[in-house]
């Protein structure tokens, strides 16, 4: 099989260079015949590329041992789905995925049927193919999943445990895709640049595209906390890892982008800056690749590989950033803006400063992931930057993006009226200032927490009573009902409130976030079965241990029954598992989830004579980071759904009223 | 008055701003020292570079060892500030969870925050120029002050959603 794999790469490399060069070529000579072959062999690497992941796919599914990846990342006792996911689960791997993910989504880009923007496409498919070009390089030379051992092994060595896990099933594909999805917005940005098409073209035929990586790259990542929550065991989602931080900078720095390209198309400013997101974005998101496996930072999630990788990417970061930059600065005469104000405070001011805001946050986050490298170069001295520093300094930014985001919705383009103003903002003021009398009453006596939850509360009132007032608006205007009033008015503009939905679902995942690290309680207790322990309100009594052998693993669970307040509430089993293939036993915590909070049993250890150990969490609003999550999906999906029908049916009017 | 009132909003504003990133800064207080309190302090010295709190590595034998450390501490009723020298008498600054806040260390806790106050000065250099620019159109237009009525808040509405039909997103 190996040559089934090795082969069509090889291929693929040569095909993809020539369909760049050829692009590239034929685009600046407007010569058709070459842009048609550029295409074909855009399309031939694809399809060659599917072969050699096929030929992967199928040494996994075989159990072919003698290929080296399979061996390390798989064993003959492996699910069938989780056979399919290591894939992704090594180094090698998971490049070749990216490779073959960029070459799927190229082939997209090529064959999308666009009223606009069509002579962008050839030298943004170039930029595409060159960096596909890097990326089979990687995996020809430096990380092949197909090398072959001397020997047959008897068996693999099996997945890491902990990736077995659904999350895992979805964590790192959508993630990488949405790596991988920044590429097209930045190849189009670039052969805006290239060919001097540095209108609002552009924008229009990227905003899709960025759309769709930023929400895979955001569903990404909700799966990994959520992948974390419920199976590392530390009862968190989010760790500051260096490699979580690597995936949440490009999220940031994109989502800077997809608000600032709106003012570029509404008001015709930014261009400059909008190029300089895009191609912060792109690199941000190549970083990310790179830091999970790197050894430049310490973190839980990397491969650890070999020092010729980093290099390549290195160089690779490199040269990206170098030709983007001095590409921009040899167009920026071009690109000025056609600003005009009328005033200080106006929806472009907030939209600014939310974007300095999410930019400086993406820039504070990159700074305390590297600075320990910094501190040892300039100190010698070792230092760690964890969750207390982001907390604390993200914490403020952060809040601050969202009250902005608020404030936002309810000043105009252009200008603020003082009248407006007050009028906009009555209500939602009113209903924050009473949340903030209700949290005081209920003795919620954290100064922080409660301007969280305020500024939360605040900013959802002001997206809701935004929704109330269209849908009136909208009512008044048509003869309807109220329901049907409020989805014409989402429908009539499904960027603006799917976009809003979005806000709401990052409103409800700081609500989570701010009650899950604020109110959080802890007991550890030693018991024997029969022996209860509690915390808060909850009695926790430890009933048995019991031991399951499976063929691959045994498993060692603890059954405990819960009461709260008297009420009884079932049972939980916290378990702990013990692989055979693997040294470290992994930890299956219990949880009993309710909307307003969650109980997380930890099954520490036991001793002989049956004592046992148990970590007990109360994690508070946990439910709300998943419920954010979904309705953030929804929403972007929303502003995402294409508007073809819409458009005939616009025609359509439009012949009727000629 | 109009105009005044508009400075004035900004005015409240910008220190209210300013004041979370301050407050971000100054070190929340400890009430009842905990094991747990303390461990979230650290970071567990396996190589792992997890929070000691939050290490759940089985191969992380050194967490035990750190924790208990903390516990004898704190059974002994030593205070914050000693269990945190002892730990990085022992182990080095790179025990700590974040670093101290002194000396070069300092650099990381401010640079975010003085990059986004340079960052806002110059936005608000950009947009006063953009208002000034602004200005001179606005004296044909009309009056900055008018009302928004219902009515007109339905009209802008109905014009913002045909706009969009015909321009795409905002």
């Amino acid at each position: 099989m190996q040559d089934v794999g090795y082969i069509p790469l090889f291929l693929a490399l040569v095909v993809s260079v020539y369909s760049a060069f050829t692009y590239f070529y034929g685009g600046e000579k407007g010569n058709g015949v070459l842009l048609e072959s550029a295409r074909n062999s855009l399309i031939a690497s694809c399809v060659l590329i599917s072969l050699a992941a096929g030929a992967l796919y199928y040494s996994l599914i075989t159990n072919d041992f003698q290929n080296e990846y399979v061996a390390s990342y798989t064993s003959r006792d492996l699910s069938l789905v989780y056979r399919l996911s290591a894939f992704w689960a090594g180094n090698d791997g998971s490049l070749l995925f990216w490779g073959w993910l960029l070459s799927i989504l190229a082939v997209i880009m090529v064959l999308q049927k666009r009223d606009i923007g069509r002579e962008l496409v050839p030298y943004s498919a170039g930029v595409v193919m060159c960096t596909l070009a890097f990326f089979l390089i990687i995996s020809l030379f430096i990380a092949n999943p197909f090398q072959r051992l001397s020997f047959v092994p008897p068996d693999g060595q099996g997945l890491n445990p902990l990736l077995e896990n659904e999350g895992m099933f979805f964590h790192p594909p959508l993630l990488l895709a949405g790596y991988v999805g920044f590429t097209i917005p930045f190849a189009f940005a670039m052969s805006a640049l290239l060919t001097r098409r540095l209108g609002d073209e552009w924008l229009v035929v990227i905003r899709r595209w960025t759309l769709i990586a930023w929400l895979l790259l955001a569903v990404g990542n909700l799966f990994g906390a959520w992948w974390a929550y419920v199976e590392l065991g530390w009862g968190g989602y989010w760790a500051w890892d260096p490699v979580e931080n690597a995936s949440f900078l490009p999220w940031l720095v994109g989502t800077a982008f997809l608000h600032s390209i709106m003012m570029q198309r509404r008001r015709g400013i930014l261009k400059i800056w909008n190029m300089v997101l895009i191609i912060i974005t792109f690199n941000l998101a190549i970083l990310g690749t790179f830091l999970v496996r790197s050894s430049v930072l310490a973190s839980v999630h990397t491969f650890a590989e070999s020092p010729a990788l980093g290099v390549a990417f290195l160089a690779f970061i490199g040269i990206s950033l170098f030709g983007s930059v001095a590409l921009l600065y040899y167009r920026s005469d071009e690109l000025h803006s056609e600003a005009e104000m009328e005033s200080m405070v106006s929806r472009e001011s907030t939209f600014l400063l939310n974007n300095l805001l999410l930019v400086g946050a993406a820039f504070s986050i990159l700074l305390g992931t590297f600075f320990p490298i910094i501190s040892e170069a300039v100190r010698g001295v070792k230092t760690s930057v964890g969750p207390p520093f982001f907390n604390q300094v993200n914490g403020p930014i952060f809040l601050a993006i969202i009250l902005l985001s608020g404030i936002c919705t309810l000043i105009g383009w252009k200008r603020a009226s003082v009248k407006n103003l007050v009028r906009n903002f009555l209500w939602p003021t009113v209903a924050a200032v009473i949340l903030a009398i209700i949290l005081v009453v209920l003795g919620i006596n954290n100064v922080a927490a409660i301007v969280g939850f305020v500024v939360c509360a605040f900013v959802l009132f002001t997206i809701l009573s935004e929704g109330i007032r269209g849908t009136i608006a909208r009512r008044r205007m048509r003869p309807q009902n109220y329901l049907s009033a409020f989805a014409g008015l989402i429908l009539a503009n499904r960027p603006r409130y799917g976009g809003y939905m979005v806000h709401i679902g990052v409103l409800l995942f700081a609500m989570g976030v701010i009650g899950s690290s604020v109110f959080n309680i802890e007991a550890e207790a030693s018991i024997k079965p029969g022996e209860s322990m509690s915390i808060g309100r909850y009695v926790l009594t430890y009933e048995k241990m019991d031991n399951f052998e499976t063929q691959s693993k045994t498993t060692v669970s603890a059954t405990l029954s819960v009461s709260n307040s008297g009420e009884r509430l079932g049972r939980l089993v916290a378990e702990k598992y013990f692989h055979r293939n693997h040294q470290n036993p992994v930890t299956e915590v219990a949880i009993k989830s309710t909307l307003i909070e969650d109980l997380y049993v930890i099954l520490v250890g036991w001793d002989q004579d049956g004592t046992t150990a148990f970590k007990v969490l109360i994690n508070p609003l946990v439910s709300w980071l998943w419920i954010g999550g979904v309705v953030l999906v929804v929403g972007a999906l929303v502003a995402f759904w294409p508007e073809r029908r819409r458009r005939q049916e616009r025609t359509a009017r439009d012949g009727e009223d000629v | 008055m109009g105009r005044m009132f508009k400075v004035m909003r900004l005015n409240r504003l910008l220190p209210s701003v300013l004041v979370l990133f301050v407050l971000s800064l100054v070190p929340l207080q400890v009430y009842a020292l905990t094991v747990s309190e303390m461990t979230k302090q650290f970071i567990c010295q396996c190589g792992c570079t997890a929070v000691l709190d939050n290490c759940t590595h089985a191969e992380c034998s050194i967490r035990d060892e750190m924790t208990n450390l903390v516990r004898q501490r704190v059974e002994q009723g030593k205070t914050e500030a000693e269990i945190v020298s002892f730990f990085v008498g022992r182990y080095g600054e790179k025990v700590l969870a974040s670093p101290p806040k002194k000396g070069f260390n300092l650099t990381v806790w401010i640079t975010p925050f003085a990059a986004i106050l340079a960052g806002a000065a110059i936005i608000y250099i950009v947009i006063k120029k953009w208002v000034r620019r602004g200005r001179a159109v606005e004296m044909t237009t009309s009056d900055a002050d008018s009302t928004e009525h219902d009515e007109e808040y339905e009209i802008r509405l109905e014009k913002e959603l045909k706009d969009f039909e015909s321009r795409g997103f905002r």
